[in-house]
């Protein structure tokens, strides 16, 4: 799953611990989403996507693999 | 922010002191129950009282459960994953090795055999930890 994450809170410029603690994760979870280590789960990508203004799918994409 | 992976709070403190007095408990019972000739029901209780701590120690574990976010939970999980199946093997084959060959109860009884568990744990939480962060 790829998603824009680390772009879409560099325009923001806020830091990993910023949005963690708007989202209520550690910092390393939100490191960890945005380097495609973890895939976060519906509620946090939904918390994500609301916390953006975006869908959810505005922000993560299946890989190419995972699309055929 | 939930706390940091990384950093030990005060509820990890609480679990580490509850695991510490557990871990004091069990050596005072081994220490009592080899050095001393008690009578059956004192060796009984002796042999018994790391339990309550034990379970301290379970209570606060299961409660940081509730302060950890999705990924530590998940390290958690898929460190119980790669223990539990370690484990067994273990066990399993430490079974096998009984019928093979004589094992010095001594090195090989249920008070050394256990302590492999949590060190199985560490493993899995090791090997998680390096998958994620």
């Amino acid at each position: 799953m790829k998603n824009r994450l680390r772009l879409l809170r560099a325009e923001r410029e806020w830091t990993q611990a910023d949005l963690a603690e708007k989202l209520g994760v550690s910092r390393q979870t939100v490191n960890a989403v945005e380097t495609e280590k973890y895939e976060p789960s519906l509620g946090l990508a939904f918390k994500i996507a609301h916390l953006f203004g975006q869908k959810i799918e505005e922000i993560f994409s299946p890989d190419a693999k995972e699309g055929r | 922010m939930k706390q940091s992976i990384a950093n030990i709070g005060w509820q990890d403190s609480k679990v580490l002191i509850a695991a510490f007095v557990w871990m004091m408990t069990f050596f005072v019972a081994l220490f009592g129950l080899r050095q001393t000739e008690w009578a059956v029901g004192v060796k009984v209780l002796l042999a018994l009282l790391p339990i309550v701590p034990f379970a301290f120690f379970l209570w606060h574990f299961v409660n940081s459960l509730g302060n950890m976010d999705e990924l530590e939970r998940k390290i958690h999980l898929e460190a119980l994953v790669i223990a539990f199946p370690l484990m067994m093997l273990f066990l399993m084959t430490l079974g096998l090795m009984e019928l093979a060959i004589d094992l010095n109860p001594d090195d090989w009884s249920y008070r050394q055999v256990w302590a492999f568990s949590p060190l199985f744990y560490f493993i899995g939480l090791v090997w998680a930890r390096r998958r994620y962060l």
